[in-house]
């Protein structure tokens, strides 16, 4: 149906149709992050001997995070007087609109997906990584300095990890032989991908921990050391929407681990092809969200300069070497 | 690698663990019975020594004793007893010198007011306070 | 051409990382710290001038409030300084129950150190299971005292209460439980390779240095000084027990991290020795005076507190109430090589080094 849209020609009609599809998946992301912020807070708290959430909406907590979003939206909007205000506002807007924008190309399954395009792979690294510019702005006009070395911090970070990330996967494109997400999950049909890619793999991961700016690797809003790095002067609304991007972006960034390396929403065995696909989605997708919960639990934090160092001098040539490996396998076996 | 590995797992069998965490303020704590909270005091019992306004390290106690109504008998009766909880540190030592434990500690901790002068607490309040008194009180 | 300047960083009196209202003013260059200027009093109430108004007795319940984290030694050094002028003999039962108390005060203090140091590593789970076995002892102790932190459990010439029954007991059923945690800890915490990035070979300083700063407790022996006042000068009944003082050669954070873990172990080595050799019956508060006056003149007595060297000097002129106190408060101390260690360092070890040395602002700032 999505093929035959982007086909027609435009119009009003058109727009109000992909508007109106834009918004129901905004939704769908909304409901997400709003039980994935209490499945974090549950899990971490289950972790740590609590309870977590379970005052607003019975026993589990299910109401907390609407009430803390409602909170949020009440709240007094407060602008820093010495702030650069055009940036500061814009800034929020800026960091969340890629971690949406990524998803029109993630193929939930082979039917629900809004765009199949062909270099579906490269459109999500290179439009995930505008998120950075919201977060040096928003760092720069909150003018505070610990907004400010929260912000340098975050684009040191993605601009280093962004690199072995798009090297690590560079493995499954060779063996696919397509950018295109589609072709990459029904390649998988023998076999997934962590599996012939390990290596590729587990620096994929690691480098998606450091651009989700997730623990190990939060610096640029390490509480410890920043206090909230580059959104310490953000309260309100727009705090709320760099929190939003932040778990956008999980939900994004397992959607992609999921398509890449798990196979999609394709069974781990041709004799459990009877489960939809959207379930197998969702499973393997929830493990994904696990273990990220499940590392902020238990890992303290890099230090800045170890970061930089782990990342260029470890993962780059690991990720660098794993090219050469699939390459030299490529051509021997395949 | 293998460190962090061994931390996982520890996080990972502490989930299924069993909860360490109060369900306050829907249960009362569970405190033990030499728990120092908020004093009671038996205004019959009083013999206006003073002794526990001397001894306050905060000077937080405020009394003031009249003559017996009966001329027959001695000594004094307590006519106003004040304890300001705005300094007051629930030390315990007012009722450690106390002669004939006219004050003594209670469980009762819960100290939050509205207003300033509500942690003023005078006679009547603290006679009032007769709850999960201290069933021991001295050594 | 690019101009760069340093700038200067208000660390505090907010900041989660200070344990509290510690201002730290630091030059940066980048991220890295040019000069760093400790700046405290924000917790100043003048305990030591106030205490020129009290009665020894009404001294004890401010000594809680220093060191709020290990009240009890506090205590103790009051009320054994006030012993020592008076020449008072604590009875034996007094001196166990005194005994077992602060080492299980010695361990809640450690793990609050272990726990929030991770916490400013950045992982927070540690930090719960560390509260979790503290939360045991604060409620023995609570069983004990009447309270969770201000315990204002010692007497000149002894203690308030006896043990409750069935406290011994406890108290001998802890020691293997927390052996065991301990064993969780490092699983969890010290073989954890970002751990040991963060903290191995930061902070480092050389015996001469500590020495020189007059540090105590585990900053001075992370640097290899066997020195601990329990087994150097012993006080109270320590001499009957067995237990090691470790020691650590490496002088860095990491040292300082293992060596209080390691402490721990020791304090349940004693509380062990304690529990088994507990008189059965015997007062527990020495005859003293009903007004206590310490004779004129002065005395200055010192103890190993969880932080470092406790001291208290008191110059009395034979009043009830002293006419100088002084306490050598170890957190001050240990503090005051800060601007030294955090030189040319960055952000991230500057929270690294000050969780390390573990100080206690109510102590700091008196």
């Amino acid at each position: 149906m999505i093929e035959e849209l982007l086909q027609s020609s435009p119009g009003w009609a058109n727009f109000g149709i992909f508007f109106l599809l834009g918004a129901v998946l905004l939704l769908i992301v909304l409901g997400f992050v709003t039980y994935g912020i209490l499945a974090e807070r549950k899990v971490l708290g289950y972790m740590q001997l609590r309870h977590g959430p379970n005052q607003v909406g019975g026993k589990w907590g299910l109401l907390q995070t609407v009430a803390d979003v409602l909170k949020l939206l009440l709240k007094e909007d407060i602008i820093p007087k010495a702030a650069d205000k055009p940036l500061f506002i814009i800034a929020p807007a800026i960091a969340f609109a890629p971690s949406f924008m990524v998803l029109a190309t993630m193929p939930f399954t082979d039917k629900f997906q809004f765009a199949d395009i062909g270099v579906g792979l490269l459109y999500y690294i290179a439009v995930s990584g505008l998120t950075v510019f919201g977060m040096v702005l928003g760092g720069w006009a909150s003018n505070n300095k610990y907004a400010l070395l929260g912000g340098m911090r975050a684009a040191a970070q993605m601009i280093s990890y962004e690199i072995p990330l798009v090297m690590s996967v560079l493995g499954v494109i060779l063996l696919t032989g397509s950018l295109n997400l589609n072709e990459i999950v029904t390649h998988q049909e023998h076999g997934w991908f962590i599996l012939l890619q390990p290596i590729g793999f587990i620096v994929f991961f690691i480098a998606s921990i450091a651009e989700l700016n997730r623990t190990p690797f939060d610096l640029p809003e390490s509480e410890n050391e920043l206090v909230a790095g580059y959104h310490v002067e953000y309260s309100g609304f727009r705090w709320a929407f760099f929190m939003l991007a932040e778990y956008v972006y999980l939900f994004a960034m397992s959607a992609l681990i999921t398509v890449v390396f798990l196979g999609g929403w394709l069974a781990p065995f041709g004799f459990l092809d009877f489960i939809p696909g959207a379930v197998w989605f969702a499973l393997k997708f929830s493990v994904v969200v696990f273990i990220y919960i499940w590392l902020r639990a238990t890992l303290p934090r890099f230090r800045a300069d170890r970061l930089m160092e782990f990342g260029w001098k470890v993962l780059l040539p690991i990720a660098l070497a794993n090219i050469f490996l699939t390459a030299l396998l490529k051509s021997l076996f395949f | 690698m293998l460190g962090f590995a061994k931390g996982l797992k520890y996080t990972l069998k502490n989930l299924t663990r069993e909860k360490v965490t109060y369900d306050y303020p829907n249960k009362p704590l569970p405190l033990p019975d030499r728990f120092r909270g908020i004093q009671k005091f038996y205004p019959e019992k009083c013999i206006v020594c003073n002794q526990c306004a001397n001894i306050c390290p905060t000077d937080c106690i405020q009394l003031t004793g009249k003559k017996h109504p009966d001329p027959a008998k001695k000594g004094k009766i307590i006519d106003t007893y004040d304890i300001n909880f705005e300094i007051c540190i629930l030390c315990d030592l007012c009722t450690e010198v106390c002669p004939t434990e006219a004050i003594i500690m209670t469980n009762n901790f819960e100290l939050a007011e509205y207003s300033r002068d509500m942690l003023f607490k005078n006679l009547e309040w603290l006679d009032e306070n007769d709850e999960n008194i201290r069933q021991v009180n001295k050594a | 051409m690019i101009r760069t300047e340093e700038m200067i960083l208000n660390v505090g009196p907010q900041h989660p990382s200070t344990h509290g209202v510690f201002r730290l003013v630091v030059k940066i260059d980048g991220e890295i710290i040019t000069e760093a200027k400790p700046v405290i009093g924000y917790l100043h109430r003048g305990t030591e001038k106030l205490a020129e108004d009290l009665q020894y007795t009404q001294i004890i319940p401010y000594t809680d409030r220093m060191d709020y984290l290990s009240s009890m030694t506090n205590n103790y050094i009051l009320c054994h300084a006030v012993e020592t002028m008076m020449g008072i003999e604590v009875p034996e039962r007094a001196d166990f129950l005194r005994v077992i108390a602060m080492e299980l005060n010695r361990v809640a203090s450690h793990l609050v150190a272990w726990g929030t140091y991770i916490l400013d590593l950045g992982a927070t789970s540690p930090f719960i299971y560390a509260f979790r076995d503290r939360e045991m002892i604060i409620n023995m102790l609570n069983e004990l005292s009447g309270a969770r932190l201000t315990f204002n459990y010692m007497r000149v010439g002894g203690v308030k209460w006896d043990a409750p029954e069935g406290w011994i007991e406890k108290v001998r059923d802890f020691v293997p439980y927390m052996r065991g945690q301990l064993k969780g800890f490092h699983d969890l915490v010290s073989g954890n390779e970002i751990f040991l990035d963060r903290v191995k070979g930061i902070g480092r300083y050389t015996k001469e240095d500590a020495i020189n700063y007059s540090l105590s407790g585990p900053n001075l022996r992370c640097t290899g000084v066997k020195w601990d006042l329990r087994k150097d000068e012993p006080y109270s009944i320590y001499n009957r027990f067995e237990f090691d003082v470790p020691t650590s050669e490496e002088g860095d954070c990491l040292a300082r991290y293992h060596l209080r873990l390691a402490e721990i172990e020791q304090s349940l080595n004693i509380l062990e020795q304690a529990v088994a050799q507990f008189p059965g019956e015997g007062p527990i508060l020495a005859k003293v005076p009903k007004i206590i006056k310490a004779p004129k003149g002065e005395a200055f007595v010192r103890i190993e507190s969880p932080r470092g060297e406790i001291g208290c000097y008191i110059a009395s002129d034979g009043k009830k109430e002293p006419y100088r106190l002084k306490f050598r408060r170890p957190s001050f101390y240990n503090l005051q090589i800060l601007p030294k260690l955090l030189k040319g360092e960055n952000i991230a070890n500057m929270i690294a080094i000050l969780g390390a040395i573990d100080i206690v602002l109510g102590e700091v700032d008196g």
